[in-house]
């Protein structure tokens, strides 16, 4: 008898690595991604730490191999809707969402979207460009096809248009898809769903949303990704001037009663890598990073972080920054506590940087009551120190952000253990 | 479903052979935008097939056009709007702080006045203006300072039609969407000046999120009773019963009346009703005179000499007017009595609120008159 499928819910880095490793195992999987495409946040940084790897570029084999691979079944812009049975035997329905584009027949030619009117803010841009309503999720995303957005197009909204429709060339536009349930059967699940950016707007005193120079950590690697926005290249929104000196902001929303409590974890090593970055743009820039303490706990982190002192011009200033405010020029004063001195003390810049802190995905309690599983307090997901890599229910493991903020070869590691877990339910043998 | 979708030729039918077509070139500005090239601007001034093969049947041109009501609720809903004047926030006269502005205005330079500030801040890359050139006004993208200035001064017309924006766009727009993804935000944000029909369309676009309209980050919104048509007949018509030369105009104006500045200083007042004739007979079919959807809306109704009147609509609107005056580009009229000043502000209200009734009065005679 065929074993058992297992299923992966989220097609990040963490359930890209499940699902690759438990396919090579020879045992079949269903990975479920919501957005159209797989890659996750990893798809969105510009470098990796601690080897500043091009980050699209160690990822994008994993894509096609996870998009090729014979044991596994991607089940793209789709979302988990009902579980039940036990470990062993669970019956899950997934709900497949429309493309409204037949993925045998697109083959992502671009001449729908340069056709379509409508402009809406890009996802994956995080804001920073605007997309047609008929779009690909991202450049190099996985799999390579277009999806329509019902919410934003003009035939499902007005009843006109279908401009796309009358350009493809494949006539792979299919406005009659309905959204499909799929039942399916598996042994156990790995939730891999990561993670979400804090929004920072509520901490006035950095001026985020107020300021035109102030950005987040995931703004700045799309500014800073030459496939990005502008390109790569590192401008003020303010006046698109190259940026000279940045400031970045550490403990964004972390370690934070008013916010969260935990520490993210990755925000020391990604400030210092996006500083590196900038630098190697322009190497007479100058960068700030004020921080709270400096944890660089990983494999080769903590000499990371004597480079950039070292070699990348970082100046790392242990702070409370009183707040950021703005000068004539739109430039950006960071007022800051030196807890050597007990000085008030400020420095001018004309980039701020907000490492914003490591959230639950939104959804995740909806989810969770899906899976009867439980939730930590800062709600996600519970584990145990001798079984981390187990949830509250036999049978389903978790992996990666959605357990708590981890970096990549944290995520990478914790997947593998995930899969072999996972693996173990299907082989595990009573001995009597 | 697709049968049921009105498109151009309906727009022809509907607006355009029944005169009520105010050339505002919100489907053509779209058309060409979209890079679809179905339609263009013919010299009368009317939109017209270019090509009526390259014609997607998209309807989205008749959606837009100011004279067709399809998106008129949803249009209401998403920006506030509420009778009798649509919304406002604040109601000032004002005028310009700058002696260049100043030599050349209309009013009280308050337009020319908030481009400048936008673009001095970095806030737009252009403001779509007019400019005039002879009796005639062309329309224009300003992106220095220098050009604006030019373009300034009598601004009745507004800009001529939003053609220029589409025409602009399609140079600027790559085909493919990897290229695509390359498009700076900060490179394209627009201010346009324009009349009731010209704001009416480009929010309409922004109802359904469409190119070129998302570009446009501000709408400043003259008042409107009617534009006029300077052709050589119709000015030796004017010329005739009011007994002057054209070569001698150096300002146009509505205030209470229209005024007309002549070289020698001589100032001449004509009653609304007098100059209809010259009026662009698609006005009557207008309902909307204070500009009801900008985000700021000016005129000279209501404000003394070397003043503006300025209503301050959307929170755009507000944010935009607050930091122009706080960095003195604008200076706002002050009556030192509190109660002399309300007493004003109500003044100016009910002016605007009796030209909003007289257009409306005069649109719903027009369009009765067409069934």
């Amino acid at each position: 008898m065929e074993e058992k499928p297992v299923l992966i819910i989220g097609g990040g880095i963490s359930g890209i690595q499940a699902a690759l490793d438990l396919g090579d195992m020879g045992i079949r999987v269903h990975l479920v991604e919501e957005k159209p495409c797989i890659g996750g946040r990893m798809a969105q940084l510009d470098k990796t730490f601690p080897t500043n790897d091009c980050s699209i570029c160690i990822l994008a084999p994993k894509l096609s191999d996870c998009f090729r691979h014979p044991n596994i079944t991607l089940h793209t812009y789709s979302e988990i809707k009902k579980v039940n049975g036990q470990k062993g035997d669970f019956t899950v329905k997934i709900r497949k969402y429309a493309k409204y584009v037949k993925e045998d027949e697109c083959i992502n030619c671009g001449e729908c979207n340069a056709k379509c009117p409508v402009k809406v803010p890009d996802e994956f841009d995080v804001g920073l460009r605007n997309r047609e309503a008929i779009y690909l999720y991202y450049l190099q995303g996985v799999p390579p096809v277009m999806t329509i957005d019902r919410e934003h197009c003009l035939f499902f909204t007005r009843g006109v248009c279908r401009i796309c429709e009358k350009f493809c060339p494949k006539e792979a536009i299919d406005f009659d898809q309905k959204d499909e349930d799929v039942i399916i059967n598996v042994n156990s699940i790995i939730v891999a769903t990561g993670f979400d950016p804090f929004d920072p707007t509520a901490i006035t005193q950095y001026g985020y949303k107020r300021y035109r120079n102030v950005v987040t950590s995931i703004e700045y690697e799309r500014l800073i990704c030459a496939s990005g926005p502008t390109g790569g290249h590192l401008e003020r929104q303010s006046d698109g001037k190259p940026a000279k000196k940045i400031a970045f902001i550490q403990c964004v929303g972390s370690r934070d009663v008013k916010n969260n409590r935990y520490c993210s974890s990755v925000c020391c090593m990604h400030a210092t890598k996006e500083a590196m970055l900038a630098f190697e743009h322009d190497s007479e820039l100058k960068s700030y990073i004020f921080y709270m303490d400096l944890r660089a706990a990983g494999k080769g982190f903590q000499k990371y972080l004597e480079r950039g002192e070292q070699e990348y011009n970082i100046s790392y200033i242990r702070s409370r920054i009183a707040n950021i405010t703005e000068d004539q020029n739109e430039n950006l004063v960071i007022q800051y506590d030196d807890p050597e001195t007990s000085k008030n003390k400020k420095v001018t810049v004309d980039l701020a940087v907000l490492a914003t802190s490591l959230i639950p995905r939104s959804g995740v309690e909806e989810l969770a009551r899906i899976l009867n599983v439980e939730l930590d307090d800062y709600k996600f997901f519970k584990t145990d120190p001798l079984n981390p890599l187990d949830s509250s229910r036999p049978g389903i493991y978790v992996c990666g952000c959605c357990r708590g903020p981890t970096d990549i070869p944290e995520s990478v590691a914790q997947a593998s253990g995930a899969a072999e877990r996972a693996a173990e339910t299907l082989f595990e043998v009573v001995i009597t | 479903m697709t049968d049921t979708v009105k498109i151009f030729s309906d727009l022809n039918r509907e607006v355009i052979e029944k005169g009520i077509c105010g050339k505002c070139g919100g489907c053509v500005s779209f058309c060409s935008a979209g890079n679809l090239m179905a339609l263009e601007m013919a010299d009368n001034g009317l939109p017209r097939y270019l090509d009526e093969d390259k014609c997607k049947k998209c309807g989205i041109c008749y959606l837009i056009c100011p004279q067709t009501n399809t998106l008129d609720s949803e249009l209401q809903e998403k920006f506030a709007w509420s009778p009798p004047i649509g919304p406002y926030k604040k109601i000032v006269s004002a005028q310009t702080t700058i002696d260049d502005v100043k030599a050349v205005c209309t009013d009280g330079g308050v337009v020319t006045s908030l481009l400048l500030y936008l673009l001095e801040r970095n806030m737009i890359d252009g403001a779509i203006v007019s400019k005039r050139e002879g009796f005639k006004r062309q329309a224009m993208i300003a992106k220095t300072s220098e050009e604006l200035i030019e373009a300034a001064g009598s601004g009745f017309s507004g800009s001529q039609h939003l053609e220029e924006l589409g025409g602009k766009y399609t140079t600027y727009t790559p085909i493919l969407s990897a290229i695509k993804s390359l498009e700076k935000r900060y490179l394209h944000d627009v201010a346009v000046v324009g009349t009731p029909c010209q704001i009416n369309s480009i929010r309409k676009m922004q109802c359904l999120d469409i190119i070129p309209a998302h570009l446009i980050k501000y709408t400043i919104g003259l008042f409107c009773i009617e534009s006029f048509s300077f052709d050589d007949l119709a000015r030796e018509r004017l010329e005739n019963k009011l007994d002057i030369n054209f070569q001698d105009v150096v300002k146009l104006n509505i205030k209470d009346d229209f005024q007309i500045a002549l070289s020698n200083g001589v100032k001449i007042h004509v009653p609304l009703e007098e100059v209809d004739e010259v009026a662009r007979p698609a006005c009557f079919a207008c309902r909307d005179f204070s500009n009801e959807y900008a985000d700021i809306s000016v005129g000279g109704l209501g404000s003394p000499d070397r003043y503006t009147t300025i209503v301050i609509r959307t929170g755009t609107g507000a944010a935009l007017y607050d930091d122009a005056l706080k960095r003195g580009y604008i200076q706002e009229r002050v009556i030192k009595d509190i109660k002399e000043g309300e007493l004003e502000t109500t003044r100016i209200l009910a002016k605007i609120k009796a030209f909003t009734k007289k257009k409306r009065n005069r649109a719903k005679m027009t369009l009765e008159g067409l069934k």
